[in-house]
């Protein structure tokens, strides 16, 4: 029976398993008696490009069907700075699972910074390794750059993050209609916009020091991104539209 | 067997024209019965979500028979045997000369009686059939939109047109059967016509409410809340319940609410044209109503059967096909009420009456809509508060709904003002004929309406079919379309409901007022006396204590209705939760008992009504033998205006939380999820018994409460002749108040035991 391996970013933890990705999404979600709920965003590994990074005797003996002949729902193999240890040619698609266990299935794009525009602010999520909730002049790639910037004194060698809606006040914080944001803070957000709107140099300002495990994915602006300070892997979030083409029943879900 | 004084060669056409009508709308029912039925009923698990639902609506209807049947046996005897307490009126004399008064007595307490038993069947078919073809339907739905949109639109709207022209059918069939054999007698027998077919609708209404209610609450509570489960989640115990409860009480409940209000508008039409007919000699008065009704039927077959979606419609927009049918309807309506006055009535003031009514169903419609669409400002703006929590989303609904029910008040004033300006310098018997006119124009459309609203629960049990036997996405954007659809015409028709249920127990009222003085007059009252001389004078201390016990009455009516609800909604959480625990419920390897849960909302459902229905029943006897007749007009003043502002207010509210819960699910403010969605499901649990339990139980009570007034007048009036005591009239006072307090505390205490299986 075919083993997968997958990158589970909300905790951060390398798991192998017996079951493929929308039926881990749900397990992941709301568990093997379906008793539990929350969110999962895992990417598929490929197992082939990082073997020689894994215990494969483990992985072999551990990740073996059950007793009553069942799949093995999951074998963790590593909880701790797994992101940065993984190269990024060995990241397939990624999953994105609401709380009860509904999986959308998104694949790398080819991302273009040419058409990144450096007028307007940004907000966005950082989901692997660290989880702050920051606002910024920059651009994504901009963003991944100089996080991963190892001449700076702090830095991570490889991040995680999703663009989120700003909606007007990506242009104007302090007047722009935040009508549509659900975020709980909108004043605080708009300080923080406004203090990097008008403040020279200061490119980066933390709006939410914590990550509560639950994204709202209708308000994903551009989407996901993985890299570090040489490459950038782009998973492009499908409009509303398109999303009810490509999976209505996660849209029903959101 | 027909006999009308005076009646012209085309009048007496007429009025079998109307019965073949009736008759027609009837076979046109059958007519698209087949035509459904005929269509495939899906796979094997659509049809085993399907049995599964037809086995708790049957279970439902099967229990509610057995509860309404014993009382319905005793109103008959009590009606029968009224008439000898009250002489039968002039008119009847008139109608059966050539009968002594031993003979005249039993036709017409055997024609009361019969009548009785015929408003309740009638009103019992149109809700118990109603609902089994909703059911029939629903799987049906599920299988087309599998194939179109078109063929999925089709049948859900045909399904409901059954229950319309049923409706519109059994409705005109039997005022028009009384009416051929009682003629200017029938308003003796119409009284029993029209509180069979109200009493039933209580009952259907009340019972449907509360089931639907308990099920829905109970079920989103612990499914979708607690367990965090998607809507119509097979393992949630209280599912198949649910998509019952959607059939019981928007499809069987509403269907006989506006029945009755159908009835009850052509029961006081009739009444109050008798009246003017004795007056002028013209039986036009008599004989348009039933024409206008003949001709709304008509038109509403042609409408309904217009309604069809486009095979390459991609945006699935049902709501168009729908009001095309709708306007259509009432274009033919108005052209052909135009002809009948101008060729048949040579005068224009029943026509605008008619039409007036027609209007006024147009306007209630877009008021309702503006107020609980989420197209629109109020529903924007609820769902806009929802940000900073449900406190304030609540508080927003409860403005929005104290607004709507200002301006739908404000608007049937406009009505009656009309009314009144159509025969301005006529008597009080000509404004109070208009404003009865006014309730026929009004629910000439009523086909269409019904059709519209039982629509509803098909589009939604057709969702739930297709939810839980995993149809593919095309099929379920069909049904979602369709079920949004059916949200939207589900609360415009229950504004109709609302408004009609007022015209028709304003156009009671002016009966009540037109009955009682001329029992006064058989009874030998002076004229100035007479209630029609004297008119309701609130200034009276009587009488304005009857107008605030009455004003208190619809209140009394919600608070026991309301907490009939939570007490079985708790009941519905706790048998889901226990289910839960259940090893392989959660895990989809065993199945739930859903008939459980179906059986905890039947007795919930059933035991309620016994204890509203005596308190509908008895406390207008209670006021009019303790406080007199015109104390019992002011009573009847007080629940027609309380009843109305409730009702609105809550089914307003309701609605326009509900919406602003969709609007949030449907993506504003971060979508399901957010804190905004939190908030609003907050909201709309609060305003679901609201808009579907208490606020529509309250358009049948108000016109149980007219009915039985006027019932009772003529007796009250016959042991309250001034300067004498009655000590029967004060025991049975005494009596009728026992009964009510036995009943509240029943009903709080929260009546039977739970009988479900262990």
């Amino acid at each position: 029976m075919a083993k997968y391996l997958y990158l589970s970013i909300t905790p951060e933890a390398l798991i192998a398993s017996m079951i493929p990705p929308a039926e881990f999404g749900a397990y992941m979600a709301t568990g093997t008696k379906k008793r539990n709920r929350g969110q999962a965003i895992f990417f598929e590994v490929d197992l082939d490009k990082i073997r020689h990074l894994i215990n494969t005797d483990y992985l072999d003996r551990r990740c073996v069907r059950q007793a009553d002949g069942s799949p093995k729902h999951s074998v963790y193999l590593s909880v701790y700075r797994v992101l940065e240890t993984i190269p990024l040619n060995a990241f397939k698609n990624l999953y994105l699972t609401t709380d009860n266990g509904i999986v959308l299935e998104l694949s790398a794009a080819a991302y273009d910074t040419s058409k990144e525009t450096g007028k307007a602010l940004h907000l966005y999520q950082e989901l692997c390794p660290v989880t702050p909730q920051i606002a910024s002049k920059l651009t994504p790639s901009q963003l991944l750059k100089e996080l991963t910037d190892s001449t700076k004194p702090i830095y991570l060698p490889k991040l995680m993050f999703v663009e989120l809606r700003l909606d007007e006040l990506a242009t104007n914080p302090l007047t722009g209609s935040g009508e549509h944001l659900p975020y709980t803070s909108i004043g605080h957000l708009r300080d923080c916009l406004e203090i990097l709107k008008n403040e020279e140099g200061k490119a980066m300002k933390t709006v939410q020091r914590f990550y509560h495990g639950s994204l709202l994915f209708r308000t994903i602006q551009s989407g996901f991104y993985v890299g570090d300070k040489e490459n950038i892997l782009f998973y492009r979030y499908p409009t509303m539209t398109e999303l009810e083409d490509i999976n209505y029943e996660f849209l029903r879900a959101i | 067997m027909f006999s009308l004084p005076g009646a012209s060669t085309f009048e007496v056409i007429a009025i079998w024209c109307v019965l073949a009508i009736a008759l027609f709308g009837l076979v046109y029912a059958l007519i698209l019965r087949r035509q459904v039925i005929a269509c495939d009923k899906g796979t094997d698990k659509m049809q085993a979500v399907w049995g599964a639902i037809s086995e708790g609506a049957n279970a439902y209807l099967r229990r509610q028979l057995r509860t309404i049947v014993p009382l319905i046996f005793l109103f008959t005897v009590i009606l029968f045997l009224s008439v000898y307490i009250v002489p039968p009126t002039e008119e009847t004399k008139v109608r059966f000369s050539g009968y002594s008064d031993e003979s005249l007595k039993l036709i017409i307490g055997f024609g009361r009686a019969v009548a009785f038993i015929m408003g309740a069947l009638f009103s019992l078919m149109v809700g118990q059939f109603g609902m089994r073809m909703a059911v029939q339907a629903n799987v049906r739905v599920a299988s087309a939109s599998r194939r179109s949109f078109a063929e999925a639109l089709k049948i859900a709207y045909r399904a409901g047109t059954i229950t319309g022209m049923l409706t519109d059918g059994l409705g005109l069939l039997g005022g028009t059967i009384i009416f051929i054999f009682f003629g200017v007698a029938s308003p003796d027998t119409l009284l029993g016509f029209g509180f069979g077919g109200t009493l039933l609708a209580l009952f259907m209404r009340v019972g449907g409410g509360i089931y639907t209610k308990a099920a829905d609450v109970g079920a989103d509570l612990v499914g979708k809340v607690e367990a965090g489960l998607p809507e119509d989640d097979e393992r949630n115990a209280a599912v198949v319940a649910d998509l019952v409860g959607d059939n019981v009480g928007d499809c069987a409940g509403m269907a006989a609410d506006i029945f009755e209000s159908y009835e009850v508008t052509i029961v006081s039409t009739l009444i109050l044209g008798v009246v003017l007919y004795i007056t002028t000699g013209e039986l036009s008065w008599i004989i348009f109503p039933l024409l206008v009704r003949g001709i709304g039927v008509f038109s509403s077959i042609i409408g309904t059967y217009l309604v069809r979606g486009r095979k390459d419609d991609k945006e699935h927009n049902a709501l168009s096909a729908i009001n095309k049918g709708f306007y259509t309807s009432a274009v033919i309506s108005i052209i052909l009420f135009g002809l009948i006055s101008f060729f048949y009535v040579h005068d224009w003031h029943s026509f605008l009456s008619v039409v007036v009514g027609i209007i006024l169903a147009i306007v209630l419609d877009e008021i309702t809509k503006y107020f609980t669409d989420g197209h629109y400002t109020p529903v924007k703006d609820i769902a806009r508060n929802s940000r900073t929590g449900s406190a304030t989303l609540i508080l927003k609904g409860l403005g929005y709904g104290f607004e709507v029910t200002v301006w739908q008040i404000v608007v049937i004033a406009i009505t009656i003002l009309a009314a009144l300006l159509i025969y301005w310098g006529q008597s009080v018997v000509h404004v109070l004929y208009g404003v009865a006119m006014t309730g026929i124009g009004m629910l000439t459309l009523t086909g269409n309406n019904v059709a519209m609203d039982a629509f509803g629960p098909i589009a939604d049990n057709a969702n739930g079919v297709g939810e839980l036997s995993h149809l593919d996405k095309d099929a379920r954007k069909i049904m979602d379309s369709l079920d949004a659809t059916g949200n939207t015409t589900k609360a415009i028709t229950k504004g109709v409901a609302i408004g009609s249920a007022v015209i028709a127990a304003v156009a009671l009222f002016g009966s009540f007022v037109t009955d009682v003085s001329k029992v006064q007059v058989q009874m030998g009252f002076e004229k100035a006396q007479q209630l029609i001389e004297t008119g309701i004078r609130i200034s009276v201390p009587m009488v304005f204590i009857g107008f605030l016990i009455g004003g208190a009455v619809p209140w009394l009516f919600s608070s026991l209705t309301i907490n009939s609800v939570t007490r079985a909604a708790a009941m519905i959480v706790e048998e889901v939760r226990r289910q839960f625990r259940i090893p392989g419920i959660i895990e989809r390897t065993k199945k739930p008992d859903y008939q459980q849960a179906v059986d905890i909302c039947t007795i919930a459902a059933q035991k309620e009504l016994i204890p509203l229905a005596l308190i509908a029943v008895l406390s207008p006897i209670l006021i009019g033998s303790l406080l007199g007749v015109e104390a019992l007009g002011g009573f009847l003043a007080g629940v027609i205006l309380s009843g109305q502002l409730l009702a609105v207010f809550m089914s307003g509210s309701g609605g326009a939380w509900d919406n602003a819960k969709k609007t949030i699910e449907d993506g504003m403010y971060g979508g399901k999820g957010s804190e905004a969605h939190h908030a609003a499901v907050v909201g709309d649990t609060v305003g679901d018994p609201l808009k579907d339990t208490a606020g529509p139980a309250l358009n049948p009570m108000i016109k149980v409460i007219n009915l039985v007034s006027l019932l009772a007048a003529p007796v009250l009036i016959a042991y309250q002749k001034p300067g004498t005591f009655s000590a029967g009239l004060i025991i049975t006072g005494i009596l009728c108040l026992g009964i009510i307090v036995g009943a509240i505390l029943f009903s709080k205490r929260g009546g039977f035991k739970k009988k479900v299986r262990d």
